[in-house]
């Protein structure tokens, strides 16, 4: 039966509609998170729950001045930063190897690091940094961190190294260019993209990633998220105070997702899914 | 030849560094947890022999099972509520045909935040007294709910919040699936007058099937290890009530520091997680066209 032009009209009608529906819903929560977090202290926990307000600042004011919230942030750069620039550094090259030799260590490496559950490493690591006295060390906390966005590196890379034409290699190795050469000077730059894309989807995984520096970090390197037990300690009688953190802290990966929407869904996908 | 030697010295130590960060922090960590797994350790953490004494302990252990029973009850409902409705908003996300990047971004936005601050969100929404939740229920004239606080309500409440934040992944994944069906199927379809059901139920969803497995993977993998949200929301309480065999694992080995018996539980999951994903390669090989 073939169905008459009205007919779709009303189906794309009520598409509309249901797909507003879902949206409001996938906004609502996090909508309410970063009003909370403008509200007057005094206010967020009224009941019922009001939604005009004036609008503050002060949550973010007592934040940074009542609990170390800078350093904590400073801390998350540094571990976050630097096992995503380990990732790429130690990724990348693995990566072309992989993808030029059709060796498949790296991306079963990559794979099992990405199915086991943290604390099974977290476990012997905890042994392990004890005894060489790393425990709350940055070094610790980069490393670790760097199982997270090593495999995500490779992950994104390896497709976009595979679609290079093979015969460009070739080339290069008959003129007389080294491997090492033909990686840097011709490889890197025509994966520049997905550079970017691994770039970002490692700091946004080592960013959120809340296991490890829990356990590995000290007073000194907290990081913000896992900084989070404390807010919420405190949160018990701040909600304003808790919801101006959580915000923050959701920020950096949010506007980074936002830059690479379109890739996203490839990559987190390791490749099965082209978005 | 001594180019090809230097063309494979160089390959090598291209891949060098990784393949020694690998060994060093992934695959002996690994052996070395399962290796501490058959260990016994005294109250005070010395080892004091060697054998099966922590799986003995696990097979008995109350705990253990309750654990695989939360894990388990978890993931099945977190799964079959992401995959309905992932599976419903990927259709009307096809339908729209254009999605502005404005919209993917707001349909992306649950789930890259750290699941952490999802926590801390719907900690305050659904608090039982002063939540906006339960201001909601009582408007409409319901009763209030205890939701995180509630020991039956509590698995459920964290499948919603999981699927409040993995539902749209889904729904980009299968949306990705949905893009790369041939058309000149439905062309057949409609020339052949199939009804709009019988296209959806005969044609779409079986050929569907390869990507809805593959999100059924990568769901599983995280569900199955399921552990922030948990451990910032209720820590395995009320009482036992959503204590996952991760959150029992870890608070083994960093509550009560009884590492040996920790590395039961965590080679225990392990072996979980990677059954459950090679159950599903094989079906994928199955409905894979």
């Amino acid at each position: 039966m073939a169905t008459k032009p009205s007919d779709s009209r009303w189906l794309d009608c009520i598409n509309v509609i249901l797909l507003v529906l879902a949206g409001v819903i996938v906004m609502t929560p996090t909508a309410w998170m970063v009003l909370s977090s403008f509200k007057p202290s005094h206010e967020v926990t009224a009941y019922p729950p009001t939604l005009i307000f004036a609008p503050t600042v002060e949550n973010y004011v007592t934040l940074s001045e009542q609990t170390p919230f800078l350093s904590y942030a400073v801390n998350s750069l540094i571990v976050t930063v630097g096992s995503t620039l380990f990732g790429l550094l130690f990724g990348a090259p693995a990566a072309f190897v992989a993808s030029w030799t059709r060796i498949t260590w790296p991306a079963v490496v990559a794979l099992m690091a990405r199915m086991a559950p943290g604390t099974l490493f977290l476990l012997p690591w905890y042994v392990m940094f004890r005894q060489v006295d790393m425990i709350g060390s940055y070094w610790a906390l980069i490393l670790t961190h760097a199982v997270i966005t090593l495999p995500i590196v490779i992950w994104v890379l390896l497709p976009y190294f595979d679609n290079i034409p093979r015969s460009i290699f070739e080339a290069a190795q008959v003129d007389g260019c080294s491997p090492f050469r033909i990686f840097r000077r011709i490889a890197l730059p025509l994966v520049a993209s997905g550079l970017a894309v691994s770039a970002i989807l490692a700091f946004v995984f080592s960013w959120n990633f809340f296991l490890f520096s829990l356990v590995l970090s000290n007073s000194q390197t907290k990081t913000l998220i896992a900084a989070s037990f404390n807010f919420i300690g405190e949160g018990s009688t701040n909600w304003g105070g808790l919801m101006a953190a959580a915000t923050i802290i959701a920020l950096p990966p949010l506007l980074l997702a936002a830059i690479v929407q379109r890739w996203l869904i490839s990559g987190l996908t390791l490749g099965a899914v082209k978005g | 030849m001594k180019v090809e030697h230097d063309h494979r010295g160089q390959m090598a130590a291209m891949s060098m560094p990784a393949l020694v960060f690998t060994i060093g922090m992934i695959a002996f960590p690994f052996l070395y947890t399962i290796w501490m797994s058959f260990q016994s350790y005294s109250s005070t953490g010395q080892v004091t022999g060697w054998g099966g004494e922590n799986y003995l302990r696990m097979v008995a252990d109350g705990e253990f099972w309750n654990g695989i029973w939360i894990t388990f009850y978890l993931y099945v409902l977190s799964l079959v509520m992401q995959l309905v409705l992932g599976t419903s908003l990927a259709l009307l996300l096809f339908r729209a045909k254009r999605l502005p990047g404005i919209v993917r971004s707001l349909f992306i936005s649950p789930f890259m935040m750290p699941p952490v601050v999802a926590g801390m969100m719907w900690l305050v929404i659904l608090d039982p007294s002063l939540g906006a939740a339960n201001w909601i229920l009582t408007s409409l004239g319901l009763p209030p709910s205890a939701w995180l606080a509630s020991p039956v309500l509590v698995v459920p409440t964290l499948a919603l919040i999981d699927t409040w934040q993995w539902t749209p992944y889904v729904a980009l994944i299968v949306l990705g699936g949905l893009q790369s069906l041939p058309p000149s199927v439905y062309e057949a379809a409609e020339i052949d007058g199939a009804s709009r059901r019988a296209v959806f139920w005969r044609i779409t969803l079986p050929l569907l099937l390869p990507t809805l497995v593959t999100a059924m993977v990568l769901r599983s993998v995280d569900l199955l290890r399921f552990f922030d949200l948990i451990y910032i929301t209720t820590q395995g309480g009320p009482s036992n009530h959503s204590m996952t065999l991760n959150i029992y694992g870890f608070r083994t080995g960093f509550e009560f520091f009884q590492l040996g018996y920790a590395g039961a539980l965590m080679v225990t999951l392990s072996v979980l997680v990677l059954g459950a994903v090679m159950a599903f390669n094989r079906l994928r090989n199955a409905v894979e066209w």
